[in-house]
C-alpha cells in the first residue's frame, strides 16, 4: 500500500506543490530531448536515402565538436574555425562515400550497420589521436552564444532558462525549418526522398547516387556539427558524449526511422519523459541513474504495441 | 496430354475420405484489409485427389485464397472445412501439421542453406529429437536424422536434383530454385498442396518438366493438389477443374473445357469495363 | 595435393553425417588440440597465457554463443556484455552462498540464470524485427549494467561496488582466484570451450540448426514449413544467452579476477560483436578466427613499433589501437563480408582442388 503510495500519488503530489520546480525540470528535459531529436534527425536523413542505419551519427556529433574546439585550441580563430570545420564534415562525407558506402553497395543491411560501427570506432580512435582524449570546453563566447540565464517567477517560485539552451532550442528549430523547406522544396531534396523509395528507379531516372551521398552525410554532419555546439555548452566535449549517440536509438525506435516528424517528436517526448522520472520516480525510488535505460525501456514497450514505431508505415507482411 | 484414370476407382491412402470426397470446402469467405476487399464471399471445395487450379487476372484475389487456406490470413467472414473439420483462426505452421504445404509466387527458399538442407526443414515437424541428444548426434537424434535423409533423398532423385545436392539455394538458377521449393513442399508429406505459380517465370523444358512433377506427385502419391497458373495450355491440360476469380469474385466454376467458353471469363481476360 | 578428396567415398548416410567427413579436416583439428594442449602449455609464457591464450578461448566462447543468435537465427543482439554479467554475478552468488559447490557445477548453474534473462528479453522478437529488435537487446544492455551498479545485493555489499573472486579448489588444486595458476586456469577453460563448441557445432547442423538457419533466411517461409518461429526464436535465446553467460562466468572468474558493473558496458557487447562479425557470421570456425584477431591486435600494436625503437605511451597505443580496428572492420566488410571462416573455405577448397585452377 506504502509502496504504491509511493509510485501512483507521491510523485504527482510533489509535482503540484512545487510548480516552479517541475516547470524548471520539464523545461531541462525539453532542452535535451531537442539535442536528441537533432541527432535523430541526422539519423533519419541518411536512413531515408540510403536505408543505412547509421550508428555513427552519434559520434560524428562528437568529432564535429571536438575539430571546432580543438582547431580552436591549436590557435585558429573561432569564426575561421567554423568554417573550417564544416570543411572537415565535407571531406568526411566524401571519405564515407567513396572509402565506405560506394564498394559496399547493394550488401545486406547488417553489413551497412556494421560498417558504421567500424566508421564510429575509427573517428573514436582518430579524434582522440588528433585532438587528445580529455575533456574540453565549448567556445561558446568566441561563437557569439549568450551565457547568461533568464529569471522567471511563475506560481510565486524560481525558474532559470540559461540563455545558451534557449539559443539551441531556437536555432534547431530553425534547422529543422530549413532542413524541411530544403527537403520538400528543392530538386536535391526531391532526389533524396526519391532514392529512399527505391533506388534503382531513383537511378534510372538519373539520379547519381554518389552525390546525393555526399550531400545526405554531409547535411548530417552539418547536423552534427549543430549538436555537437549546443550539447557540448552544457556538458564538455569528449568522447565520452557517446552515450548520446546511444539515445538517439531510442528515439527512432519511438518515432519510426522514416519519418522526420516522428524524430522530432520522439525525441522531444524522450528528453521530457525521462527527466520527469528520473526527477519524480528514479531519485526517490530507485536509486537514481534512470536515465540510463529509461529510453529503451520506453521505446521498447511501445514497440510491443506498435512495432513500426509512433510513426512508421505499417508494415504490411505478404508472399 | 494423358487421360486421367477415374479418381473413384482408386482408394484414398488415408485419413478416411475417399478419393472423390470433398477434402477442403471454402464456403463463402471474405476477406479485407482495411478497406480494400481482397475477397469477396467466395465458395469452392477441393475434392480429394484431383488437381484444381485457381485462375484469374492480376489481382483477383488468388494468392489471397491460397494465403486463406494455409492459414497466413484469417478471413473476416465464412468457414474452412478441411478433412472434415472447420476451423476459423489457425497459425499457418499448425497447417502443416494437418496436412498442408505450399509453394511461393516469388521463391521463398531459405537461401543460405543447400537444397539438401532446405529439403530437410521441410520435415522439421516430423523430427522430435530434443536438443540434449542433438548436442551429442548420437543415438536417438542420429538415427533420426538418417531416417529423414532416406526420404529426403527419395524426393531428390524423383526430382531429379542429386547433382545440386550440396549447393546453396541463392545460387541456383530460378527454374532449379521451384523444382528444390516443390521438394520442400513434398518433404512435409502433405495431404493437399497447394502450388502458387509453379511455372513462373521458366522456359518451355522446365514447364514441360514441372507439369510432369505435379501429374507424377498426383498420381503416384496420391496427393490433391490446388494450383495459381498463368499458363493457360498448362491449366487446361493438368486440371480436373477450374475456379475463375476476378477482382475478389468467383465468376466461373467447373472442368477446363466447360470454363473456357464461359462468356465472364473471356469478358475477364479480354477486359470488359467493369 | 594435402587436401584431396578424391577416393573418400561414403557407403552410408552415416558416414556422410560423421563430424568431419573430410578425412583431412579431422587430421587438421588433431594438430590444433595437440598444439592447444601439449604445446602451448609446455612452451607459453605466463604473459601468453593471461594476454592472448586465456582471453582469445573466453572470447571466441563468448562470440560463438553471440553467433547461435545473430549468425545461425538471424537475430541481431546488442546486449551480449550484459548477459555475460548475467552469468558473472550468478555465478559468483551461487559461490559465495554455497561455498561448497563445485566450480564447474557453479559455472553450468551460471548460464540458466543468463538463460532466463535472455529469452525474457527475446520475448519483444515474437514481434519486432531487425534493428527494431536491436533497441529490445541495448534495453537489456543499459537496464542490467545499471541493475548491477544499483542492487547491492549482487555484490554482497562490498564498499568497492566490485565483485571479488575467492580462492576455489576443485580436487586439491586451486583453479580460481588469487592463488590459481594461469596453466590450470588455461587448462580449465580449454576443455569447457572444447565440450561447449562440440556441443554447438552438434546443434547447429541438425534440426534445431536447420530451423533456426530457416528463420534467418525467410521467416514467413519458415512458419510456413511448419516452423514454429516463437519456440526456435526463443530456443536461439535461450541456448545463445546460456553461452554467453558461462562465458561471462568464465571471463571474471578464470581470467580477470575481479569485476566491476561497467566491465560489462557497451564496449564489451560490441568487441563481442566484432569478434562474430569479423570471424564470420554463421560458423562456428569463425569465432576462434576473429576472436585471435581482435585479442592479438593491441598486443601486436603495443610491441612492434617498440620493436623498431619507435616508443608509443598507453594512451596513443589505445587510440590507435580503436582507429585499426574500425578501420579494419571496414576492410573486412569490403573484402569479404562473411568473414574470416570464408576466407578459410575459399583457401580450403583452392587446396582440394591444387594443382588445377577450378
Amino acid at each position: 500500500m506504502e509502496f504504491l503510495n509511493d509510485v501512483l500519488v507521491q510523485p504527482f503530489a510533489d509535482m503540484a506543490a512545487a510548480p516552479d520546480f517541475l516547470l524548471q525540470v520539464l523545461w531541462e528535459g525539453l532542452v535535451g530531448g531537442v539535442l536528441y531529436a537533432l541527432i535523430a534527425l541526422g539519423f533519419v536523413l541518411i536512413y531515408k536515402s540510403s536505408r543505412i542505419f547509421n550508428f555513427a551519427q552519434g559520434i560524428m556529433v562528437v568529432f564535429a565538436a571536438l575539430t571546432l574546439v580543438g582547431l580552436y585550441e591549436k590557435g585558429v580563430p573561432a569564426l575561421l574555425a567554423l568554417p573550417l570545420t564544416l570543411a572537415v564534415m565535407l571531406v568526411l562525407a566524401m571519405t564515407i562515400e567513396r572509402v565506405v558506402l560506394r564498394p559496399l553497395v547493394n550488401q545486406p543491411d547488417i553489413i551497412l550497420f556494421m560498417a558504421t560501427i567500424g566508421i564510429t570506432l575509427f573517428l573514436i580512435g582518430f579524434g582522440e589521436l588528433i585532438f587528445g582524449g580529455e575533456n574540453k570546453v565549448m567556445i561558446t563566447e568566441q561563437l557569439f552564444i549568450p551565457t547568461g540565464s533568464i529569471v522567471f517567477e511563475p506560481f510565486g517560485g524560481f525558474v532559470s532558462i540559461e540563455e545558451k539552451d534557449l539559443t539551441a532550442v531556437i536555432g534547431a528549430m530553425v534547422l529543422v525549418a530549413a532542413l524541411l523547406v530544403f527537403l520538400n522544396k528543392s530538386k536535391i531534396g526531391r532526389a533524396i526522398r526519391a532514392l529512399g523509395d527505391d533506388h534503382q528507379a531513383a537511378l534510372s531516372v538519373g539520379i547519381s547516387l554518389s552525390t546525393i551521398w555526399v550531400i545526405v552525410w554531409f547535411i548530417a554532419g552539418v547536423i552534427a556539427l549543430a549538436t555537437g555546439i549546443v550539447w557540448g555548452a552544457r556538458a564538455g566535449v569528449s568522447f565520452a558524449l557517446e552515450v548520446i549517440a546511444f539515445k538517439a536509438l531510442p528515439v527512432l525506435m519511438l518515432g519510426g526511422l522514416e519519418s522526420v516528424m516522428g524524430a522530432i517528436i520522439g525525441g522531444l517526448a524522450i528528453g521530457i519523459l525521462e527527466k520527469l522520472f528520473e526527477i519524480y520516480w528514479g531519485q526517490p525510488l530507485l536509486g537514481g541513474n534512470t536515465e540510463a535505460w529509461f529510453a529503451y525501456m520506453l521505446a521498447l514497450l511501445v514497440l510491443l504495441f506498435r512495432p513500426q514505431g509512433l510513426f512508421g508505415e505499417k508494415i504490411i507482411e505478404r508472399v | 496430354m494423358n487421360p486421367r484414370p477415374d479418381p473413384n476407382q482408386l482408394t484414398a491412402p488415408d485419413d478416411g475420405i475417399a478419393r472423390g470426397g470433398v477434402l477442403l470446402d471454402v464456403k463463402n469467405v471474405s476477406l479485407s484489409f482495411g478497406g480494400v476487399k481482397a475477397i469477396t464471399d467466395i465458395s469452392l471445395d477441393v475434392l480429394k485427389g484431383e488437381i484444381r487450379a485457381i485462375i484469374g487476372p492480376n489481382g483477383a484475389g488468388k494468392t489471397s485464397m491460397l494465403n486463406v487456406i494455409n492459414g497466413f490470413y484469417t478471413p473476416q467472414e465464412g468457414a474452412i472445412i478441411f478433412r472434415g473439420r472447420e476451423r476459423r483462426s489457425m497459425k499457418p505452421h499448425e497447417a502443416v501439421g494437418q496436412g498442408i504445404a505450399r509453394t511461393f509466387q516469388n521463391v521463398a527458399l531459405f537461401k543460405g542453406m543447400s537444397t539438401l538442407d532446405n529439403i530437410m526443414a521441410g520435415r522439421s515437424v516430423m523430427m522430435k529429437r530434443n536438443i540434449g541428444w542433438q548436442m551429442l548426434w548420437h543415438g536417438p537424434a542420429l538415427r533420426e536424422e538418417i531416417e529423414h535423409r532416406e526420404k529426403v533423398e527419395e524426393i531428390i532423385d524423383f526430382l531429379e536434383i542429386q547433382h545440386i545436392r550440396r549447393t546453396p539455394v541463392g545460387k541456383l538458377p530460378y527454374g532449379l530454385q521451384k523444382r528444390v521449393e516443390l521438394g520442400r513442399a513434398l518433404a512435409m508429406e502433405p495431404t493437399l498442396l497447394l502450388l502458387d505459380e509453379p511455372m513462373a517465370g521458366m522456359n518451355l523444358e522446365e514447364k514441360e518438366d514441372m507439369s510432369r512433377f505435379i501429374i507424377d506427385v498426383n498420381q503416384q502419391r496420391g496427393t490433391t493438389i490446388a494450383l495459381i497458373e498463368h499458363d493457360m495450355g498448362v491449366v487446361m491440360d493438368l486440371s480436373d477443374r477450374v475456379v475463375v476469380l476476378d477482382y475478389g469474385k468467383k465468376i466461373a466454376d467447373g472442368p477446363p473445357d466447360e470454363v473456357k467458353n464461359n462468356q465472364d471469363v473471356i469478358d475477364a481476360y479480354l477486359g470488359v469495363p467493369h | 595435393m594435402f587436401y584431396r578428396t578424391a577416393g573418400q567415398f561414403k557407403t552410408s548416410y552415416q558416414a556422410d553425417h560423421a563430424l568431419f567427413p573430410v578425412r583431412q579436416d579431422a587430421f587438421l583439428l588433431g594438430v590444433i588440440l595437440i598444439f592447444a594442449f601439449v604445446i602451448f602449455p609446455l612452451t607459453a609464457s605466463e604473459f601468453t597465457f593471461r594476454a592472448l591464450l586465456i582471453p582469445v578461448l573466453i572470447y571466441s566462447l563468448a562470440a560463438l554463443g553471440l553467433n547461435i543468435l545473430t549468425g545461425y537465427a538471424g537475430q541481431l543482439s546488442l546486449g551480449t556484455g550484459a548477459f555475460m554479467g548475467v552469468g558473472a554475478y550468478a555465478c559468483y552468488k551461487l559461490i559465495t552462498i554455497f561455498p561448497e559447490m563445485n566450480i564447474v557445477v557453479a559455472i553450468a548453474m551460471s548460464g540458466f540464470f543468463s538463460a532466463a534473462i535472455g529469452v525474457l528479453f527475446g520475448l519483444p522478437s515474437l514481434r519486432i524485427k531487425g534493428f527494431y529488435l536491436a533497441i529490445a537487446t541495448l534495453a537489456a544492455q543499459f537496464f542490467l549494467v545499471w541493475l548491477f551498479q544499483k542492487w547491492a545485493w549482487l555484490y554482497n555489499y562490498n564498499a568497492s561496488g566490485a565483485i571479488q573472486v575467492p580462492n576455489i579448489e576443485m580436487f586439491g588444486i586451486t583453479v580460481a582466484g588469487p592463488r590459481a595458476t594461469a596453466i590450470t586456469q588455461y587448462y580449465f577453460v580449454l576443455c569447457v570451450v572444447c565440450v561447449i563448441t562440440f556441443f554447438a557445432i552438434n546443434i547447429t547442423r541438425g534440426r534445431i540448426g536447420r530451423m533456426w538457419k530457416a528463420v534467418r533466411d525467410m521467416d514467413i517461409a519458415a512458419e510456413l514449413v511448419g516452423i514454429n518461429l516463437m519456440r526456435s526464436k526463443l530456443m536461439a535465446f535461450f541456448v545463445s544467452s546460456y553461452v554467453v553467460g558461462i562465458a561471462g562466468a568464465l571471463f571474471v572468474f578464470l581470467w580477470r579476477g575481479a569485476a566491476e558493473a561497467n566491465l560489462f558496458d557497451i564496449p564489451l557487447s560490441f568487441r563481442v560483436l566484432f569478434i562474430a562479425i569479423i570471424g564470420g557470421l554463421g560458423s562456428i570456425l569463425g569465432n576462434f578466427l576473429g576472436a585471435i584477431l581482435i585479442v592479438a591486435l593491441p598486443v601486436i600494436i603495443g610491441s612492434v613499433p617498440q620493436a623498431f625503437g619507435i616508443p608509443l605511451d598507453s594512451a596513443m597505443v589505445e587510440h590507435l589501437n580503436i582507429m585499426i580496428i574500425g578501420a579494419l572492420i571496414i576492410a573486412f566488410l569490403i573484402i569479404e563480408p562473411h568473414g574470416l571462416a570464408r576466407f578459410w573455405a575459399m583457401i580450403r577448397e583452392k587446396f582440394i582442388l591444387w594443382p588445377f585452377p577450378h
